[in-house]
């Protein structure tokens, strides 16, 4: 019994130790070891994963078309100016369903141009036209709400955009010398959209004049107006349409302009990441390796150190069968409990290094439902096969010689 | 319960050595409610014997029956019952299981052989009783003292009520007082219960609670020194 005064780590303590059964409890610490670096090293690939798709995902959804000639430009367009001549003759080429013309632009000018998948970015819309990219009608908003018609000197902020620099709804975001009130915080999409700043298409175009006085001098020659400030623009095709050769008649139609064609880019995208998708599989399979020999060794070890069980309660009746149930059964449980404890720690590590790294505006581990439920499986699965491998190789064993084993 | 040994032989191979005969054409016999203790020097191959009647270890040559039933050529799953159903097991070393308390060691006796379980552990309760022991049963193997221990690994041999008693120097970790309180058991069991006993003793007041004594010398029963009786 215990007392009424006992601590209550300890009381904690005591319960734990009655649910783990008696001379476990390294086997479950073992187990959990496993699972732990199992878990930790997928839901970085996941991650990355996740990221990955998100962005081939994006591609896939729109035509991105950019002005020619001004090299990488900003952001997913990689274009120069794009104007609004331009846009209207794109407007005119048949598939074509809306243009929505945009700019993108670095959020910070000292960080390389050319790594836009990784980067915060300053994105303008025009709020009155309708989103192009069919894969993100919408984005979805966490708190408050999106850019309206009309709207200025507002801001809609990504999940890890705002996490990093403690932005919620009603917030100050300066920008370039510009300050814009925080009026929506999007939901986590686990890609682009995350570390981006999204304002008014009419702010956007004062935050690209104030940074670049080339453009400045362009407009002082005359010709332009504020509709040509565009860094690119987002197409939609209409229903029925291949994207991919609507692609190629915009691109032969209009002149002057660059035009990516989804499948392509998604190809390039694809390509790109070679490395991490290569990095990942490579950290699934480190993580397979680890944790399942890591299980496995410490589930064998469990059973073979009862060699000398085994044999005394063989000399008291029990047959193969019973002896398998027994180990079958008490794998099962030490696996689930050391399993489980190996996501506790995972998960832990995860929001430790995750609540240090999100100040950069990063996230490294997404423990998603399909990971936790794989681990679990691959751990309950593999400590039964463990348990039953060594109860195999046991029961060959005549008692007399499983006792003298185990002595 | 009659126990058999007919023409019993065992040999022992190394990796890569020549087989080492441990029991040649043994054959021994006890009836019901004999206590037989046997004896001979250390590698004499007592505990091998005792094994093998025990269905421990398989047999080289030879049979061993248990009243009509050939038991040492039976599939391993009729032997584990017969282990379970007939024979009771008390070892130099106990052998209780570390992570079980000592009620749960006796009463694992009756786990393997369809017993009632509630019933088998009352019974066991009151085996530890008359063991002197039951204060001890939440205890851990760990926790008792070797006199505790074998009194525990005694009541676990007995709780199915087996036929057959084998005990393999059941008192040789034990001092004189309880070792004397395991005899007493042993004999208990004989006289009361008709309990064939097979008692593998180097200890001379151990032999001479039997109602005779086999000699073992290098795996073969030497010759009967003289009539039946404790042999000294």
């Amino acid at each position: 019994m215990v007392a009424a005064s006992e601590p209550a780590p300890r009381r904690a303590l005591r319960a734990l130790r009655r649910l783990v059964p008696r001379g476990y409890l390294f086997t479950v610490l073992g187990i959990a070891v496993g699972v732990a670096g199992l878990v930790s090293l997928g839901a970085m690939a996941e991650r990355i994963t996740r990221f990955i798709d998100g962005g081939d995902r994006f591609v896939l959804g729109q035509i991105s078309v950019a002005g020619e000639g001004m090299g990488m430009g900003a952001g997913f367009t990689a274009g120069g100016l794009l104007r609004a001549a331009k846009i209207q003759e794109i407007a005119a080429v048949q598939g074509v369903a809306t243009v929505q013309p945009q700019v993108m632009l670095p959020l910070s000018t000292s960080t390389s141009h050319f790594l836009t998948l990784t980067q915060e970015l300053v994105v303008g819309m025009d709020p009155g036209a309708p989103m192009a990219n069919r894969h993100y009608r919408e984005l979805p908003v966490r708190a408050g709400r999106f850019l309206r018609p009309g709207d200025r000197g507002v801001a809609v902020v990504g999940a890890d955009f705002a996490l990093s620099r403690d932005l919620a709804v009603g917030a100050k975001l300066p920008i370039a010398g510009t300050e814009f009130a925080v009026v929506g915080v999007l939901d986590k999409t686990l890609t682009a959209p995350d570390r981006f700043a999204i304002v008014p298409l009419e702010d956007a175009r004062d935050l690209w004049l104030r940074r670049d006085p080339l453009l400045i001098q362009v407009f002082r020659g005359g010709g332009f107006t504020r509709a040509d400030l565009n860094s690119g623009a987002a197409v939609a095709w209409q229903p029925d349409q291949d994207p991919d050769a609507l692609a190629r008649r915009i691109q032969a139609a209009v002149r002057g302009v660059n035009v990516t064609v989804p499948g392509e880019l998604s190809k390039l995208l694809r390509q790109s990441t070679a490395f991490f998708s290569a990095l990942l599989l490579g950290m699934g399979v480190l993580g397979l390796v680890i944790g399942g020999l890591s299980l496995s060794n410490t589930v064998t070890a469990a059973v073979f150190e009862r060699i000398r069980d085994f044999g005394v309660k063989r000399a008291l009746g029990a047959t193969d069968g019973d002896l398998l149930r027994e180990v079958v059964g008490e794998a099962l449980g030490v696996s689930l409990w050391g399993s489980a404890a190996g996501v506790g720690i995972a998960l832990g590590i995860g929001a430790l290094v995750d609540s240090r790294v999100i100040r950069q505006g990063q996230q490294l581990f997404l423990f998603s439902p399909r990971l936790l439920a794989f681990a679990l499986a691959f751990a309950v699965v593999l400590g039964l096969l463990a348990a039953t491998y060594a109860t195999l190789r046991i029961v060959r064993l005549s008692p007399a010689e499983a006792i003298r084993r185990g002595a | 319960m009659r126990v058999s040994a007919k023409g019993v032989g065992k040999s022992y191979r190394g990796a890569g050595a020549e087989p080492v005969r441990v029991l040649e054409g043994i054959d021994l016999e006890a009836g019901d409610g004999e206590i037989v203790a046997v004896v001979g020097a250390s590698g004499s191959g007592k505990s091998t014997l005792l094994n093998i009647l025990g269905l421990l270890e398989p047999l080289d040559t030879g049979e061993v029956w248990f009243g009509p039933e050939r038991v040492s050529h039976l599939p391993r799953r009729a032997q584990a019952r017969v282990r379970g159903r007939a024979i009771g097991y008390v070892f130099q070393s106990f052998l209780l299981i570390e992570r079980l308390t000592a009620l749960d060691n006796v009463a694992l006796a009756a786990r393997y052989v369809a017993r009632d379980q509630a019933t088998a552990r009352r019974e066991a309760v009151e085996w530890m009783e008359r063991l002197g022991v039951a204060h001890r049963r939440e205890h851990f193997p760990s926790q008792l003292s070797g006199g505790e221990q074998q009194r525990v690994a005694f009541c676990r041999a007995v709780l199915n009520r087996p036929p057959l008693l084998l005990a393999d120097e059941p008192t040789g970790n034990l001092d004189d007082e309880h070792a004397r309180v395991i005899l007493s058991e042993l004999g208990a069991q004989a006289r009361e219960r008709g309990t064939t006993v097979l008692l593998v003793t180097h200890r001379a007041e151990a032999a001479a609670t039997a109602d005779r004594s086999v000699r073992l010398v290098a795996g073969r029963l030497a010759p009967p020194a003289g009539a039946t009786g404790p042999v000294a």
